[in-house]
């Protein structure tokens, strides 16, 4: 079962009465030691597992995919750093493994011809180029990362979810009171937050 | 001779929730004995938390996984909710080898009854007289005239939300408003019932208040404010659980005493008088024991672990297991399958969205072997589903920028799931058993659950899968993706969350562990009303009727204690 469907299947046993579905995929090694060998696994600094140079690229990819435009974008509400605490106080070796070298296979994928290009460093909209190609040719499959999708996606959760992207990007509304199965969209004008 | 309690009832769930409130409101001193903690709605109730104030984004940490890696499966399993699951370590169980069977649990005050789908139907006389009809099993005891009055007074005080529609296969009960259909959900409903004249589509009933009662409104207890939240406990008590009905209302009467943390191990036997003289329990903290002494014990501990303290206070008179004459205590294991499930696009009606988080869905009664035939099998399963627009963004969508985040703004468009729940048939080869030298940290047997999925069940869940593909054909679902009916998706027993039948009621004491009061035969100051007292199950979820035969099951005994029979 692919993600989507998956989350649509919770959704409805939320709202039924049994739990129909295994937890496929969710299972991960549960070393948590922080100081390994592998450069892979190195914290940066106590604390925090992602270096400067990372948080550079994740923060330039951040305001790249969900920019500021009439509402604040993923570095104004703060996800590079949603990021860096969720990497270094949750997860398994295994899960910084993951983000590590997924984090290092993007930015190769994103370097230029000459393999000079550092995509932190790009104006922004040379950025946007750059990514929009790469995200079109990954989806297209003619770009091959695994890691992409499932970085974006969290992006794209953390943004979401984050104070500023429940409230001011999309409709919060915490007590909705009676439930009406049956509106028009122009009454809400966007997508719930939840 | 002096007693403790009138009544001890063992567990405070569900199904305990009821005896607790039934007994006391009829004058009777209650000692309700829970194993888990006291849970504190201001402390163990996460509905408050907002999505940004929920740690690590909601993912599971790796300790989840190994503290509770049966109960992390589960789709309530999650940051907010956590605290209400078991620790699978302390509690372990074994199923023989090549099989499997899901465990899930909670214990604290209220049990699952906090957790819960909140999914109500009342069984038919269809379902009553199934067993017999069908020579599986043993008969049930009653039928749906002996126990209409007592759906009729569980749904009044607990508060069911739904609609009349006249149906023999799902009676109507006393119902507050039912939700909303999505505009999707009306045309879904329009072409399935056109295409399927013998099928329904109805809005779920649900353990909602949608219209509070006074009496409900009296108990602290609100009306829904759509926020489907509800596993992690519902601060405005709108939905049913015994945290927020039953218990408070067996409070008020100042005849109950909670005793948490305390598991019962045994019940202890005396031959003189034919009767339990006491509930031997251990402080699941402190480890200290103590033995308790009540006129009449009811057990509600779950169908499992009821089985499990029944088979464990085994005696001379009752080898096999206490009041456990006929053999069949521990066998005859149930649930639910949750099978045939289909997703899909509602084309259309992007210019309209719902407003509010629904905690329901819609209900399509069971048909097969009733309005339309069933080959290959007998009995039948419901549908339970929903057309819903979720947000817009999604790991599947491509794009970056000004752009991707525009689109985002914009719902998905209605997006169908659905699921069937089958009947699994009683089978004495599905069954409950006490591992011989295994124990956990409380001196207590583990369990061996042997349970799996048989022919009747196989040949259901593979007809419930061609029935979704059928009916989203009908309505003309787009992008259509469901389960394979010639390969389906059988999950683990367990995963229905609907554990009964171990305990059965029937007419002879012979082959029934209860008689239809759901008393023992053989010990007549014992009832059982969990799950385990289920002759059958049918397809609907059964908390609602595990909650009506408590009712009843309770008001006997008090008319037995008065005429001094018990």
């Amino acid at each position: 079962m692919n993600i989507q469907r998956r989350d649509a299947m919770k959704m409805l046993l939320a709202i039924s009465a049994s739990g129909a579905l295994a937890a496929c995929g969710d299972q991960s090694k549960t070393d948590t030691k922080q100081d390994g060998e592998d450069p892979l696994l190195k914290y940066a600094e106590a604390g925090k597992f992602l270096s400067m140079q990372e948080m550079a690229f994740l923060t330039a990819m951040a305001a790249t995919i969900i920019p500021r435009t009439d509402t604040p974008g993923a570095v104004e509400a703060g996800i590079p750093q949603t990021i860096q605490d969720l990497l270094s106080t949750w997860g398994d070796d295994t899960v910084r493994q993951y983000w590590r070298s997924g984090l290092q296979s993007v930015q190769a994928g994103l370097k230029g011809a000459d393999g000079s290009n550092d995509f932190a460093t790009l104006a922004a909209n040379a950025r946007e180029a750059v990514l929009a190609k790469f995200d079109a040719g990954v989806y297209a499959n003619t770009i091959e990362n695994d890691f992409y999708k499932d970085f974006k996606s969290t992006i794209g959760s953390a943004y979401y979810m984050s104070e500023t992207g429940a409230t001011e990007e999309l409709i919060y509304d915490p007590v909705p009171g009676d439930f009406k199965g049956c509106i028009p969209f122009s009454d809400v004008g966007k997508a719930w937050a939840t | 001779m002096s007693f403790d309690f009138d009544a001890i009832v063992v567990g405070s769930g569900m199904s305990g929730g009821w005896v607790a409130k039934e007994l006391c409101e009829r004058g009777l001193k209650v000692a309700v004995i829970e194993r888990g903690r006291n849970t504190d709605p201001t402390e163990d109730y996460k509905d408050h938390v907002d999505p940004w104030d929920t740690p690590n984004m909601g993912k599971k940490t790796p300790e989840d996984l190994k503290k509770h890696p049966i109960q992390s499966e589960v789709y309530a399993f999650n940051q907010n909710t956590k605290q209400f699951w078991v620790d699978d370590n302390d509690h372990p169980y074994i199923t023989p080898e090549d099989q499997d069977y899901k465990w899930r649990r909670g214990y604290h005050k209220g049990g699952r009854s906090i957790m819960w789908g909140r999914q109500s139907y009342r069984m038919s006389e269809i379902d009553f007289e199934a067993n017999k009809k069908d020579n599986i099993g043993v008969d049930w005891p009653v039928r749906y005239d002996d126990i209409k009055p007592w759906y009729d007074h569980v749904e009044r005080f607990a508060g069911i939300s739904g609609s009349m529609e006249g149906l023999d296969i799902l009676p109507d009960g006393v119902f507050q408003p039912p939700f909303e259909f999505t505009c999707a959900e009306e045309v879904f409903k329009e072409k399935v019932e056109e295409k399927f004249p013998g099928r329904k589509v109805i809005p779920g009933r649900a353990a909602h208040l949608t219209a509070p009662t006074q009496e409900q409104m009296d108990l602290g207890r609100g009306k829904c404010q759509s926020r489907a939240l509800c596993e992690r406990g519902c601060s405005f008590g709108a939905y049913f659980s015994s945290v927020s009905a039953t218990l408070p209302a067996a409070e008020r009467t100042g005849n109950m005493t909670l005793i948490a943390d305390t598991a019962v191990q045994k019940l202890d036997y005396n031959s003189e008088t034919g009767k339990i003289s006491g509930v031997q329990t251990v402080n699941t903290k402190t480890k200290e024991k103590k033995t308790l002494s009540a006129r009449t014990v009811f057990l509600n501990a779950g169908t499992i672990p009821t089985t499990m303290i029944l088979l464990n206070s085994a005696n001379e008179h009752f080898p096999n297991g206490l009041a456990n004459s006929s053999g069949h205590l521990g066998k005859n294991l149930m649930d639910h399958v949750a099978c045939g499930r289909g997703w899909g696009i509602m084309p259309g009606m992007m210019d309209k969205y719902h407003k509010g988080r629904r905690p329901n869905g819609f209900y399509i009664p069971r048909f097969r072997n009733h309005t339309e035939v069933g080959e290959g099998f007998i009995r039948g399963y419901g549908y339970q589903g929903r057309i819903y627009r979720n947000s817009g963004w999604s790991i599947n969508n491509p794009g970056i920028g000004s752009s991707y985040k525009k689109a985002n703004r914009t719902p998905n468009p209605w997006a169908l799931s659905l699921i069937a729940f089958a009947e699994i048939l009683p089978d004495e080869r599905n069954q409950i058993t006490l591992h011989p030298s295994k124990t956990d940290q409380w001196g207590f047997p583990v369990p061996v659950i042997d349970a799996k999925m048989r022919e009747n069940e196989v040949n259901l869940i593979k007809q419930a899968t061609r029935d979704t593909i059928a009916m989203m054909d009908a309505a003309g679902i787009v992008m259509p993706d469901a389960d394979d009916p010639e390969d389906p998706h059988i999950n683990a027993p367990g995963n229905g969350i609907h554990e009964m039948g171990t305990a059965r009621m029937g007419h002879d004491s012979a082959d029934s562990v209860l008689n239809k009061f759901n008393q023992s035969w053989d010990i007549p100051n014992l009832f059982v009303t969990d799950g385990s007292f289920m002759t059958s199950g049918g397809c609907q979820n059964p908390s609602l009727t595990y909650m009506a035969f408590s009712a009843r099951a309770a008001d006997h005994a008090v008319k037995l204690m008065k005429e001094n029979k018990i």
